[in-house]
């Protein structure tokens, strides 16, 4: 059951189309897991669709109808459709197809695992791995979380906001428990500790708008590998 | 081709369109086609017209309708009218264009490892069968209760849709402090949720007293 959810603020800004592109990411991998979600946005699209409707009917341009059936008759429409399909069901690489924690994930995300297999691994700190993923957003870092079944994460703190969605097993912290689906935000300035619960690993995904910085004496140490790198 | 003469008519009911959404993409109708262009294409041009201090220059709007409608013929074989009226999915397409047409402006690629808007902003993606405990409320409803909204409400939400800004970058803009922008809206969206509940309970109420 999952029991963390966007607010209203970022389901409105994803179904208005100004929420940056990493974060709409995992808000639409929330989505898909989420039909509460699904239908607070499909509402928030009507409204989309009540303020056009209610927008000042402006005068077309009489050209610009025999511009766009031109348009249309030029190019095959059976190419569009086909395109349509064919954007469909990315085929799993193997190597996650085998992993009990990838095999599973949500459509937009599995589209972000590199084609060719080589998932890169880091460790962050100990129970903790990262990999980066590439999304071509200058201003985000999107990266897996990978927290080994037990352990607990070296306490850190947000500088940026940083949105994170459970794709896999769960973890806790101070505030509470978070499941697969859940989504969580972090302000800056938020300290926490997750736990991955002991019997599973824990694959989350996080969008970091800022360097993370970790707080504590062991975080001198991990800071060089938190180094924000976009990609 | 001449263009039907129908002009907006927002009495007209919205099944209409979807009616003619649906000839469009399952029989390719380009009839039905130009009675939606008539309907949409103004309100598209007036939506983008609205748009003030936006990315979009004013002379591109005829442009951006255009690209909607172009867009709105390509994908409608995969519109289904049991899912969404012709209003919200073209809105959706409406959307997605902008969001594009921005990024493109800003030459930020999106497209590097083969993700596109279309995954990330995708409604018509039902791959997983879900059941919805509660139909969602329906256009008229969600129509209505937005006229009643309070100036100041309708007025945030307004500029967040027409504008296609974050509520930070409207806080920026106006000087509002970003927790007031965050609250009308919160406010503004619980307000017309109240609204639709007690339309929806005066439908019911009149519907058992029908039977």
């Amino acid at each position: 059951m999952i029991t963390h959810h966007p607010d209203d603020n970022v389901l409105t800004e994803y179904a208005s189309g100004s929420l940056a592109t990493a974060m709409g990411l995992i808000v639409c991998a929330h989505l898909q897991t989420c039909p509460h979600c699904r239908k607070r946005v499909e509402q928030l699209n009507k409204l989309g669709a009540a303020i056009l409707n209610h927008s000042v009917a402006e005068t077309i341009q009489p050209e610009t109808f025999e511009q766009l059936m031109t348009r249309i008759r030029n190019q095959s429409t059976d190419v569009a459709v086909s395109d349509v399909k064919a954007s469909r069901s990315p085929e799993l690489h193997p190597v996650y197809a085998n992993d009990p924690l990838l095999k599973h994930l949500p459509k937009v995300i599995a589209k972000l695992l590199p084609r060719d297999g080589k998932l890169k691994w880091e460790r962050v700190s100990k129970g903790l791995k990262s990999a980066r993923l590439v999304t071509g957003q200058k201003e985000y870092e999107v990266a897996f979380q990978r927290i080994t079944s037990g352990s607990t994460v070296v306490e850190h703190d947000h500088r940026g906001l940083e949105m994170t969605l459970v794709l896999c097993g769960s973890f806790s912290d101070e505030d509470g428990v978070y499941r697969e689906g859940d989504f969580l935000v972090r302000t800056p300035g938020e300290t926490h500790r997750p736990t991955a619960t002991q019997n599973q690993d824990c694959l989350c995904i996080s969008v970091v708008e800022a360097p993370v910085k970790v707080t504590g004496l062991l975080g001198k140490l991990i800071n060089p590998f938190l180094s924000f790198r976009p990609a | 081709m001449l263009i039907p003469n129908i002009g907006p008519d927002k009495h007209q009911r919205d099944d209409t369109w979807s009616r003619l959404l649906e000839q469009v993409g399952q029989a390719r109708d380009e009839a039905a086609f130009a009675k939606l262009f008539a309907h949409f294409a103004p309100l598209i041009k007036g939506f983008c017209l609205g748009n003030l201090n936006s990315n979009f220059p004013a002379e591109a709007a005829e442009e951006v309708v255009q690209e909607v409608m172009f867009k709105v013929w390509q994908k409608s074989p995969s519109y289904d009218a049991t899912k969404a009226a012709a209003s919200t999915w073209i809105y959706t397409v409406m959307r997605n264009c902008r969001i594009d047409l921005m990024r493109r402006h800003q030459r930020t690629p999106t497209d590097r490892e083969g993700i596109g808007i279309d995954d990330i902003w995708d409604e018509a993606d039902d791959d997983h069968a879900f059941v919805y405990l509660q139909q969602a409320s329906n256009e008229a409803l969600i129509n209505r209760s937005f006229t009643q909204l309070p100036p100041e409400q309708r007025q945030v939400l307004t500029q967040v849709y027409m504008q296609g800004k974050t509520h930070q970058q409207i806080s920026d803009e106006t000087g509002l402090p970003l927790g007031t922008v965050k609250s009308r809206v919160r406010i503004g969206l619980k307000k017309m949720q109240t609204l639709i509940v007690g339309e929806e309970k005066v439908v019911e109420k009149n519907r058992g007293n029908a039977q």
